[in-house]
């Protein structure tokens, strides 16, 4: 079967979500899902799930780790509406209710190669004071009702958020097709070389850049 | 017809003085090009970091436009403005850059700047907040009629954006 002028080109990530970062915050758990365009869909591989519950270890107090494995296939027509991993964060706060700690979200890389994302996390924030003491009490903070909201840039102009925390993802990506399609995506990443964001280290909050 | 993907975010601003910011952004780009998909403007959410001084948007920007030509290559500029407790918006600092003309990822640092006034102005920003703002934002990305300006430096702006060419080669285009 020739396939000399493909229309499709497929994305595969293989990747886990590490760990996080919440100074303040322990016993967390994370949800995620994938956003992205009309033109993709996914070809196998799950689109979204749910980690264990960690905590803090006893050596390294800031870290917590999930290490859990994503493994998802993209195909697609189009670089446009690139998939997006959309991070949810979960604990319980003091009266033992579930509360959401931290929205986040990162384009999966398209160069092929290993990357390492730090994803900021942030909350939306309640307007009032007596909002803030009413949902500390209670437990209902506001969240979003869809955490794919995050993946968009639409209607954000109008959110108060305070941010709080990161979580390192890692991904190694496989592209099939993009160049025989005519797309140059750059220069693969090596394993060796920082990621752009190291900069912004998850070992403590970063003071400037 | 040429195309390019810009598909990266706003990461977040660190170097103001108040960091409840939020940043209105846009891309500028010359007669030949084309957007096909995206929005090319936008405007952040604002932040207000828990600790430390930079505060993170992880404003998604995906575009992708068809161009006949090199000129007018797009430009992104930016506004970052500070919200206070009470909900009131000032000004802390215009900036652009040019968006990457080679195709991979790019993490850039957007250097900003604002208007300074007169030294009674200067004085009345100390206390009331406030300052000049520029007319016409056309300004922050052009070159023409600076030399009337006098302004200060602010903080700079984390981006990172991922490019992706398409069929530039076949135009004989090298980057």
């Amino acid at each position: 079967m020739a396939t000399g002028n493909p229309s499709v080109f497929l994305l595969t990530v293989n990747g886990q979500i590490e760990g996080a970062n919440f100074p303040e915050y322990d016993n967390l758990y994370c949800k995620y899902c994938f956003v992205y365009g009309h033109d993709w869909a996914p070809t196998s591989g799950l689109e979204e799930g749910i980690t264990q519950i960690t905590c803090k270890g006893r050596q390294s107090s800031h870290k917590l780790i999930w290490n859990f494995p994503l493994e998802t296939t993209f195909k697609s027509t189009n670089p446009s509406g690139w998939p997006q991993l959309v991070v949810s964060v979960y604990g319980p706060d003091v009266f033992g209710n579930d509360v959401v700690r931290g929205y986040g979200a990162t384009h999966i890389p398209f160069t092929p190669g290993q990357h390492t994302r730090i994803i900021p996390m942030f909350v939306p924030e309640p307007t009032w004071r007596l909002q803030k003491f009413t949902s500390w009490l209670l437990g209902r903070r506001p969240e979003y009702t869809d955490p794919k909201v995050v993946a968009q840039g639409e209607g954000r102009e109008v959110t108060r958020v305070q941010s709080q925390g990161f979580v390192t993802v890692s991904f190694h990506i496989i592209t099939k097709d993009m160049k025989k399609m005519g797309y140059d995506v750059g220069p693969p990443s090596s394993a060796i070389a920082p990621s752009a964001t190291s900069g912004w280290s998850t070992e403590e909050q970063p003071h400037g850049l | 017809m040429a195309e390019l993907h810009i598909i990266g975010h706003i990461v977040g601003a660190t170097g103001f003085p108040h960091s409840s910011l939020f940043c209105k952004w846009g891309v500028h780009t010359g007669g030949a090009w084309r957007l096909l998909a995206g929005l090319k403007e936008g405007q952040t959410q604002v932040d207000i970091p828990q600790t430390g001084d930079m505060a993170y948007w992880s404003h998604p920007i995906d575009l992708h436009y068809a161009t006949k030509g090199l000129h007018g290559w797009p430009k992104l500029h930016l506004q970052v403005w500070h919200q206070d407790y009470f909900g009131r918006c000032q000004l802390y600092g215009y900036g652009y850059c040019h968006v990457p003309s080679s195709p991979g990822h790019h993490r850039i640092d957007c250097v900003t700047w604002r208007p300074l006034g007169s030294w009674q102005e200067q004085l009345a920003q100390m206390f009331v907040g406030g300052g000049p703002q520029l007319r016409s934002p056309d300004l922050i990305y052009s070159g023409a009629d600076r030399y009337r300006l006098h302004t200060e430096a602010m903080g700079s702006v984390a981006l990172e954006l991922g490019i992706i060419m398409r069929h530039f080669d076949k135009y004989g285009v090298e980057s």
